[in-house]
């Protein structure tokens, strides 16, 4: 049967297409789109049949070549791991969609094909990220996806996205080390390297070397921390993510630190044993620094005058609460970071695509030239306002129910001063994006702001999007069913 | 066939004029003319069709259905008693008036075709608050309304209205925020939050505390109570007069009746006693009315008077929700119809003077009642009203109020209810004895000159300030019957 | 004496750490761009240092296995990890590399302190 190699197509087929991208490029620049398309609606296609199935059949693993752990790589296919990929692929295709219009008017033409290659690969290693169950595969996958997403930051060339495209390097370059050697120690203790066989082999290996397995824990915070831009460590993001071409700056907070987020989350809670976290809380390491993202990402961002710079603190500020529901260690809480995952996906990929329409209309970047463009630019300042009403937590909107349970599950946990950062971090987020929204609708235009017109398809993947947020605000039961079922397992 | 047609009316109720407020924003940009009547349509058969529930409504039945699960144990709900109905039709009545007088007085202003939608909107939203099934819904919509009715606030867009209405929205988010926290505890201390499943915290806790803290940010946010009311004598008064009149008339009972739930289906009156919370709203409640009405006096512009003639109007009912019998519970919900009544007429009469003379100011309006002798006129009948002079509909709820708190031995709130009647007549007799016997030196002398709006902005003042004199004096009293009705029933438990 | 006699025996970890150390001091706080990238080649390298290590047993052979005897090996595992840690390392290395070349271009220096002056000059 074919669905049973499914897992692994859903990675090979993107990173195959990355390579046979610049030969086509070479060809026929003008397939590329369509051909990325065609792959990420392929896979995207092969998730949805993965899910189906796993309702019907159950979770399973994947052996790679056929071979079986300790020796193969192994592939796991469960609820979580199925949820992942689904939000990877959804939005890698959305924000696909956008970036194809955009980027005709933002690259260099003959860099099109180059694009794609990138991006195809960027997907393929997040793919590969969501699925793998193999400490060093992991690395491998965390690799590709740094360098692709460094390339798709300085693929404009121009010197603030090179700076900030070496610094978003040299520190991820800094993670991937601290999580080799995370690796290492837990290899040197255990031999090896599948998590589920070092999950078993762990609690042992820490009682003779306490040290070796704490050691690694921490590195393991500190590299994703890294990676996911969890405060303190998240300099690098605000320049990598405002830098880069609007399309990127979506994939890039809207997905990218959300799946090493979820890395953390599995290695955390799949891998290292509980006794662990019950010895050295290290969980509320996470909870704390968390909390700290919430609360300064949202004042950094309040003082910012760039429109996509305020969005990227945004984003530190927001994947604060994802990792809130990591640290909580309640299913509850977890529910709401994942939902939040998602969520935050489609608001902060949604938004940076409206400053991309945005700069790309008028070529405006500062928050307060954007007086009166609200009437001018409808359909993108309607759908921005959508975000930001979600991103602080109105109602029906989807940014409520990832509050909502995170808020739940730290009730649960007896921690009210979490439920009032949470509600705090929520006013914050109204204080610095209402006064956009209501500066773009109701100030008058600033003089000598010309418009062009903006691609119909670049208008409408904004609309989908900001349905979207509704939608998952409105009717989120059927995956808060799902994620119900994806968190059984932990705790 | 009841059955359904009791099941269809509420989700009309709320639904109708949210999906009719695009459609009336696609008619403005055909003709001004389709745009109004479509507007004054919608809300005349959401009065109808609300109104049409009073049989069912006086049999005692409760409507109540789930439309969906937005969570598990979190649903869209739908609920009519008696305490909805009657807050719902006075809603609508007021809305339907409204929108009469919007006609003529927003044909002078810009933008009718934004205005003329979220009015219809804010409509919608507000039915859907007093309709809705369980605090989750309620919520959902007054948060809704609140955002929307932003709109409205900022209308004129000078930039005193900005500003008030930026104040008004960070208010109103804290206020959702608040409420939120309160749901979100009342959720996790009880698995529900169905106004059905009956008082759903039955005992005292930190958590229930701070619960009944939330919600009464929440709710009091919207209701204007001390200390949360600043931004309501900014946001009020620039808003256009119908809205002000709407805003003031029934967008504040929002808040009331949001604690009334609070009170009866999330907790009880035991638990509310038991943790002394009623002296917490006691003294909230006599500061509000204090200085709601002494700061009233210092205002000159005459919106920003009545909004804060709002203000001490509120503390009666928070005044009445701490008292908690049933004499006070009567008196609190038929306050919440006379207020409605007199307020609309208040700020729907300074708008016509507005509208007519371009005059705000207290200072300038001598001599103004023989010129609008029936706007004046009108008012002056709602300004007595609002002071307490008998036969009118404000002296019945006081009188019922006081009694209440004689009933339950707290002979100080009778007293604060006098002080501020005092106040009352103060703040208002100021204006209504110059507005007739002022000014005579000036221009006209004593005759009358009369310069009156047009009628169909003088017909809803009329109507307006008719039932406050009505509802005050007849014998058979269709709102004094619903507050009695509607006390009994909360008292009886709710559910 | 204990741990110093620990210390002998695991030598090889004490070599690793301090190698991590110093290249992850150096890439977060050089100014030269180039030797940014050395860093973290020798961070990289200090892993893979501790991976073999940890793979090599003492007197066994190397892991190819002859039917007939009865021998220790190595454990050719680490050793094939690493050689997909150092491809993923080189690659990393190139794309900076080339990155700094591009930063070259545009200031004509690698130094990131430099480029800080040049650009707020500019402003």
């Amino acid at each position: 049967m074919m669905v049973e190699h499914f897992p692994v197509l859903i990675i090979v087929l993107p990173l195959a297409g990355a390579f046979l991208m610049p030969l086509l490029a070479r060809r026929q620049v003008k397939l590329c789109w369509p051909a990325l398309l065609l792959i990420l609606v392929l896979v995207l296609g092969m998730a949805v049949t993965l899910l189906w199935r796993l309702d019907s059949s159950g979770p399973y693993f994947y052996h790679l070549g056929g071979w079986p752990p300790p020796w193969g790589i192994e592939l796991q296919v469960d609820f979580l791991r199925v949820y992942l990929l689904l939000v990877v692929l959804g939005l890698g295709l959305w924000i696909a969609v956008y970036a194809w219009r955009d980027l005709e008017h933002e690259l260099k033409p003959e860099l099109i094909g180059w694009y794609c290659a990138l991006y195809a690969l960027l997907i393929g290693s997040m793919a590969g990220i969501a699925l793998t169950n193999d400490l060093f595969n992991l690395f491998v996958f965390m690799e590709i996806c740094a360098i692709a997403s460094c390339a798709v930051i300085t693929i404009k060339e121009t010197r603030e996205c090179l700076e900030a495209g070496f610094k978003y390097l040299i520190l991820s370059a800094m993670g991937t080390g601290c999580y080799l050697l995370a690796v290492a120690l837990i290899y040197m203790v255990t031999g090896h390297l599948n998590f589920a066989l070092v999950r078993e082999a762990l609690p042992e290996a820490a009682a003779l070397y306490p040290n070796n397995v704490l050691a690694a824990a921490a590195l393991i915070i500190v590299a994703f921390a890294v990676k996911a831009a969890l405060f303190p460590l998240h300099v690098w993001l605000p320049d990598a993510h405002a830098a880069a071409p609007s399309p990127s700056s979506a994939v890039l907070s809207g997905v990218v630190i959300k799946i090493y987020a979820f890395a953390l989350l599995i290695l955390f809670y799949r891998v290292l044993p509980g006794s662990l976290l019950s010895a050295v809380p290290l969980n509320e390491v996470i909870l704390w620094l968390s909390v700290l993202g919430i609360v300064f990402g949202s004042i950094f961002a309040m003082v910012q005058e760039d429109l996509k710079k305020m969005l990227a603190y945004s984003s530190i500020a927001q994947i604060g609460y994802v990792f809130l529901g990591i640290g909580l260690a309640n299913r509850t809480a977890l529910v709401g970071a994942l939902y939040h995952l998602l969520n935050h996906g489609i608001m902060k990929a949604l938004l940076f695509m409206a400053a991309g329409n945005i700069i790309h209309a008028a070529g405006l970047r500062r928050i307060k030239s954007l007086s009166g463009i609200g009437p001018k630019m409808p359909l993108t300042m309607l759908p921005f306002a959508v975000a930001g009403a979600s991103m602080i937590g109105i109602p029906g909107t989807g940014g409520l129910i990832g509050k909502w349970f995170l808020a739940l599950g730290a009730l649960e946990t007896g921690r009210l001063l979490i439920v009032i950062i949470i509600i705090a971090g929520s006013l914050l987020n109204a204080i610095y994006y209402l006064p956009i929204i209501i500066n773009a609708y109701l100030n008058p235009l600033s003089e000598g702001v010309s418009f062009k017109p903006v691609p119909r398809l670049m208008t409408a993947s904004l609309l989908a999007g900001a349905a979207a947020v509704i939608f998952f605000g409105v009717f989120s039961k059927p995956v808060v069913l799902l994620l119900e079922r994806a968190v059984t397992g932990f705790f | 066939m009841e059955e359904t047609a009791a099941l269809a009316v509420p989700i009309f109720a709320f639904l109708f004029p949210i999906l009719m407020s695009p459609v009336i924003m696609a008619a403005g940009r055909r003709s001004a003319q389709l745009r109004n009547a479509l507007a004054l349509a919608t809300t005349a058969a959401v009065f109808l069709a609300v109104v049409s529930l009073y049989p069912i409504m006086m049999r005692g039945e409760i409507i109540q259905f789930t439309l969906f699960e937005i969570l598990p144990q979190l649903e869209i709900s739908i609920r009519v008693d008696l305490l909805s109905f009657s807050l719902a039709a006075l809603a609508s009545f007021v809305w339907l008036l409204c929108t009469i007088y919007s006609i003529d007085y927003m044909a002078r202003e810009h933008a009718g075709s934004r205005y003329y939608p979220v009015l219809i909107f804010t409509l919608g939203s507000c039915q859907g608050i007093f309709m809705a099934g369980d605090f989750f819904t309620l919520f959902i919509f007054f948060e809704l309304m609140s955002l929307i009715a932003y709109i409205l606030v900022i209308h004129e867009e000078t930039p005193q209205a900005l500003k008030a209405g930026y104040k008004y929205l960070i208010m109103t988010i804290i206020g959702g925020l608040a409420l939120f926290f309160g749901i979100i505890i009342t959720f996790e201390l009880a698995g529900t939050v169905s106004l059905a499943a009956g008082p759903l915290v039955r005992e005292t806790s930190l958590l229930a505390f701070l619960a009944f803290i939330s919600f009464l940010i929440g709710f009091g946010m919207k209701a204007g109570i001390f200390p949360l009311h600043v931004w309501l004598p900014d946001a009020h008064p620039v808003a256009p007069s119908p809205a002000s009149a709407l805003l003031s008339g029934i967008m504040l009972k929002t808040g009331a009746y949001g604690l009334l739930r609070m009170i009866f289906h999330v907790f009880t009156i035991d638990v509310i006693r038991a943790g002394g919370w009623d002296k917490v709203m006691g003294v909230i409640a006599v500061i509000t009315i204090l200085l709601g009405s002494a700061v009233a006096l210092t205002q000159d512009d005459i919106k920003r008077r009545l909004a804060y003639s709002s203000i001490g109007q509120m503390g009666y009912i928070l005044l009445g929700m701490s008292v908690l019998n049933e004499k006070a519970l009567i008196g609190d919900v038929f306050h919440i119809f006379s207020h409605a009544f007199m307020k609309s007429a208040l700020f729907l009469a300074a708008g016509a003077i507005i509208w007519k003379t371009g005059k705000r100011l207290v200072s300038e309006m001598a001599g103004i009642g023989r010129e609008m002798p029936f706007t004046v006129g009108c008012f002056s009948v709602a300004a007595l009203a609002m002071i307490g002079v008998p036969p009118l509909n404000g002296f019945l709820s006081k009188w019922t109020l006081g009694l209440g708190a004689l009933e339950s031995g707290q002979p100080f709130y009778v007293f604060v209810l006098l002080v501020s009647s005092l106040l009352n007549a103060l703040y208002y007799l100021p204006i209504i004895v110059p507005a007739f016997f002022g000014g005579l030196e000036h221009e006209h002398g004593s005759g009358f000159n009369i310069r009156e709006a047009t009628p169909r902005m003088v017909a809803p003042i009329v109507i307006l300030a008719l039932s406050t004199l009505l509802f005050g004096l007849l014998p058979t009293n269709i709102p004094f019957d619903l507050a009695q009705l509607t006390a009994t029933f909360l008292l009886r438990g709710g559910p | 004496m204990e741990f110093l006699k620990s210390l002998s025996n695991n030598y090889y970890y004490l070599v690793a750490i301090i190698l991590f150390v110093i290249g992850m001091h150096t890439m977060l706080t050089h100014a030269n761009l180039i030797k940014k990238v050395i860093a973290m080649n020798i961070m990289d390298a200090s892993v893979f240092l501790l991976f073999v290590a940890v793979g090599y047993v003492r007197g066994g052979a190397a892991p190819v296995i002859e039917a007939s005897a009865n021998r220790v090996y190595v454990n050719p595992l680490p050793g094939a990890l690493m050689l997909t840690g150092i491809v993923v390392g080189i690659s990393v290395t190139a794309y900076a590399l080339s990155l700094v070349t591009k930063i070259f271009r545009y200031y004509g220096t690698v130094d990131a302190d430099e480029i800080v002056e040049i650009r707020s000059q500019e402003q």
